[in-house]
């Protein structure tokens, strides 16, 4: 009889004392967290901060934001990645300079047991567990369409990128392209890779347009080449003539979109990749899993001078408070 | 115990456990119910008092702004020396307002004042002001928020308060708009429970402020406002969601509360089913403690009274009987079996003597038997002897059988010296050589400090009459009997040996069966007259080898006279 009764009293402590953990809520010291981009003076990149501060306070995380003087120095990004492994980063939330030369620093940090979300541009590693942003073939498709729906009879088309190692813009290029095949009005393509800075920008795009003046439809595939396009097309009084494509909501390019230089803006959604990164990294480090090779994938819109006030374009347009 | 069914104990203890978990379960499911529901109710009236303080702020903040509008007002009707600098005061004053727009008949933008921001030269679109919106409400109207589009590269999002104003000929309307942001000191940190939340809507479900305005803006949260625009003032419980509403005086916004019915009942519930579940195991392992402890009052007695019983069962004759405590019933089923365990053992005693003084009696009227054919054939020797004047040995003859004759009555008496029953053997022995003249030879070695102990009378003679009749009898040599008394420990061994034909083990067999012999007194007879005088332990044995000789014991106690 005491034998049969005993382990019944032993289940139901064991029972109870489970219920008792259970109960018991995840805390203790916050995850430290690295978000490492590519810039940090850019709208575009203050829109992720911006983001990321969201979610940092609504997980309670302790997040150290870092990025290059230039939107070229993967050495940089290189070294913000070893001093992160050097501090004990549970998470990094990246943004590659190059596709392949981060390569090697992702993999250091994913053997270290970091768990490495990538936003907006993609780094050659398995080590990533999640990757958020843009579907930049998707987003240069757009690009075309904005191109297309105009009435030009001819298009002659030119480019600004960045530097071919930035895996983002090589792939809104190559939707662009992808999306200008089919017409039979696209006559040339001129691309010219700068680095991602507003003044070259400017420079190259002007000397494009000086050199092919038959050029109607100018694209800058991200913020600094899409303002200094911008510019460059308003130097030259071209708006009205050039069908100026331009990335992200720069307020320069903002306004020549209410003065009709700019003809469209692709506006990507910095703050969710900001907010989805720190978030997807949380929710990794807590065990969830996701696939790495499907992007989650943000919003991307297109704006033109007409719907430029619609309810939906201020919220993806202007940021609140 | 061995049958299947359910003791005693554990009827007590599963009926009294199942009661208590029973009721136990079914008090802690209502309380839980009742627990659940007034958290419920709790959480309703904390969201409705929350709600209706920020609604109170909020329309404190909105009667504020009317008596902005109202002074504005005045201002343009009664214009002072320096409308400029009055605006720009009252702007310095008032940093929620991002700018004060003034508009003719038609529309037009007629002044615009606001600090450090120049009206663009071409406005594309003036959010700030929607003419066609004047013509239903006539008497103005408070905007959804929007972004304020008329300044170059400065884009926050407004509400706008637009009122109609009788100042001269060119300015009808007034518009005032109010950064959204401003709004946040009285929507942000407003908690309801642990998560809850609260924002502030339009009347068409526009969200004017919400403390996480950014993420619905950029998809990565979603409010339902078009389930919360059809919801009346007050609490709704919809699925998980608590939303509490409040509609401002002035009419045009609502404050909404948000909060969670699973965080509530969850979080709470949780610790408080913890807590249940822990008393739970307490009463419940009180309650087995207490049916243990009732069990083993009750059912421990009685159980000592089974094994007690089962003993006596065994054994009734050693069986000591002790006692039971307990509860009075089980002291007087005790003290039954008590008596009756007495009764029975005196039964028992009774029987048993009353047996062996039957059989003794019975024994004992055997002795007295003397085998006529023996006495024909001994007087028959001495008869003979007289006529061929052997005196001297008949004479010994006679002596002989009168011995016999004597030893074996004894006075009545059952146990008789050794000596005399070595005496009585002699005797019978001197007879029966002259019967069996030359066909054996016999002798005696005797322990002299045996003699004096007593031994039933007529045990060694029927042995040695087998020993002639079966042993000797058949023989064609010279037979030798050997009659020995010896001592060994507390018992003295009386060994009759001879070396005659023997016997199987079939012959033994049948001298332990038959209760006569031809002397009148069988091997039988002897063996049981030892056993019930002395105990089982004593009596014959017998050892015997066919064609070599037979040996007979006898094991007695060395039984002194008394």
């Amino acid at each position: 009889m005491k034998k049969r009764i005993l382990p019944l009293v032993l289940a139901l402590l064991l029972a109870a004392s489970l219920t008792g953990c259970a109960g018991r809520t995840v805390s203790g010291e916050p995850y430290k967290m690295y978000m490492i981009v590519k810039s940090t003076t850019t709208e575009f990149w203050k829109s992720v901060f911006a983001g990321a501060n969201a979610a940092k306070s609504e997980y309670n995380v302790d997040l150290t934001v870092l990025g290059p003087e230039t939107e070229e120095d993967y050495e940089a990004q290189n070294e913000y990645i070893r001093q992160a492994i050097r501090d004990g980063a549970d998470a990094i939330v990246f943004s590659a300079i190059s596709y392949t030369k981060n390569a090697q620093a992702i993999n250091d940090a994913a053997s270290a047991g970091i768990k490495v979300v990538v936003i907006d541009s993609d780094v050659n590693s398995d080590g990533v567990v999640a990757r958020i942003g843009t579907d930049n073939v998707q987003a240069g498709k757009m690009c075309a369409k904005a191109a297309l729906e105009t009435e030009l009879e001819s298009i002659v088309v030119g480019i600004v990128n960045c530097d071919v190692e930035t895996q983002n813009g090589q792939e809104r290029e190559q939707g662009f392209r992808a999306g200008l095949s089919g017409d039979a009005r696209v006559q040339e393509i001129y691309t010219v890779n700068v680095p991602t800075d507003a003044e070259l920008a400017r420079q190259a795009a002007r000397g494009l347009l000086l050199e092919h003046p038959d050029i109607n439809v100018l694209a800058g595939f991200n913020e600094p080449l899409a303002v200094g396009t911008a510019l460059a097309v308003d130097e030259l009084e071209l708006g009205d003539r050039v069908i100026e494509i331009a990335f992200d909501t720069n307020p320069i390019c903002v306004e020549l979109l209410q003065k009709g230089t700019v003809s469209a803006l692709i506006v990507q959604n910095p703050y969710a990749m900001g907010y989805l990164g720190v978030e997807k990294a949380w929710q990794s480090l807590q065990g969830q899993r996701f696939d790495a090779n499907t992007l989650i994938n943000t919003t991307t819109t297109t704006i033109t001078r007409d719907t430029m006030f619609t309810i939906e374009s201020q919220k993806a347009i202007f940021s609140f408070g | 115990m061995k049958k299947r069914s359910l003791s005693m104990n554990q009827i007590m203890i599963l009926s009294l456990t199942a009661i208590v978990v029973g009721i136990l379960g079914c008090a802690i499911a209502f309380f839980l119910q009742t627990y659940q529901r007034s958290l419920i109710r709790n959480a309703q009236t904390d969201g409705r008092r929350t709600i209706s303080q920020v609604t109170s702020t909020v329309d404190g903040y909105l009667s504020d702004m009317n008596n902005v509008m109202e002074l504005l007002a005045d201002e343009l009707v009664t214009p002072s020396d320096d409308r400029e600098h009055f605006f720009e005061t009252f702007l310095k004053i008032r940093s929620d307002v991002v700018a004060v727009t003034i508009y003719d008949e038609a529309g037009y933008l007629m002044n615009c004042y606001s600090l450090g921001h120049e009206v663009r030269p071409v406005v594309r679109e003036n959010l700030s002001f929607d003419r066609t919106m004047l013509d239903v409400y006539a008497d103005g109207y408070v905007s959804a928020p929007h972004v304020m589009s008329l300044f170059e590269g400065y884009y926050p999002w407004v509400v706008t308060i637009i009122r109609p104003v009788d100042a001269g000929k060119w300015e009808k309307w007034v518009a005032v708009d109010i950064s959204c942001t401003n709004i946040s000191s009285y929507i942000n940190g407003i908690g309801i429970g642990q998560r809850g939340y609260c924002f502030l809507e339009d009347t068409n479900g526009n969200i004017v402020y919400h403390p996480q305005q950014q993420l619905i803006y950029s998809d990565l949260k979603q409010e339902n406002t078009a389930l919360i625009s059809n919801l009346d003032d007050g609490s709704h419980v919809i699925g998980t969601m608590i939303y509490t509403v409040q509609t401002l005086a002035s009419g045009s916004w609502r404050v909404v509360g948000v909060s969670f019915v699973q965080e509530i009942i969850t979080d709470n519930l949780r610790e408080i089913a913890r807590l249940l579940a822990l008393a739970a195991i307490a009463i419940v392992a009180a309650t087995l403690a207490v049916s243990f402890l009732f069990s083993r009052v009750l059912s421990r007695p009685i159980h000592d009274l089974i094994s007690a019983m089962a003993q006596f069962e065994k054994n009734a004759d050693n069986f000591v009987y002790e006692p039971v405590s307990g509860v009075r019933e089980v002291q007087n089923l005790s003290s039954s079996f008590a008596h009756m365990v007495r009764k029975i053992q005196q039964l028992m005693a009774t029987v048993r003597a009353e047996e062996v003084n039957l059989r003794k009696t019975e024994l004992r009227a055997l002795q007295a038997q003397i085998n006529p054919h023996f006495l024909y054939n001994t007087l028959d020797s001495i008869s003979w002897m007289c006529e061929r004047g052997k005196n001297q040995e008949a004479v010994v003859m006679v002596n002989a059988l009168a011995q016999l004759f004597r030893i074996s009555i004894s006075k009545g008496h059952e146990l008789i010296p050794i000596r005399s029953e070595v005496q009585h053997a002699k005797s019978y022995l001197q007879i029966q050589s002259v019967r069996y003249k030359d066909q054996f030879s016999y002798r005696f070695e005797v322990d002299e400090s045996c003699l004096d102990y007593l031994c039933n009378k007529i045990t060694l003679q029927p042995i040695i009459e087998n020993a002639i009749y079966h042993g000797i009898n058949g023989l064609v040599d010279e037979g030798e009997i050997v009659i020995r008394i010896e001592s060994q420990g507390d018992d003295i061994l009386a060994t009759v040996e001879d070396n005659g034909v023997g016997m199987e083990k079939e012959q033994i067999d049948a001298i332990f069966r038959r209760s006569d012999s031809k002397s009148g007194i069988g091997i039988k007879n002897v063996n049981d007259r030892l056993k019930i005088w002395f105990g089982e332990a004593y009596g014959i044995t017998i050892e015997s080898v066919p064609d070599e000789g037979t040996r007979v014991i006898v094991r007695m106690p060395k039984k002194q006279k008394e």
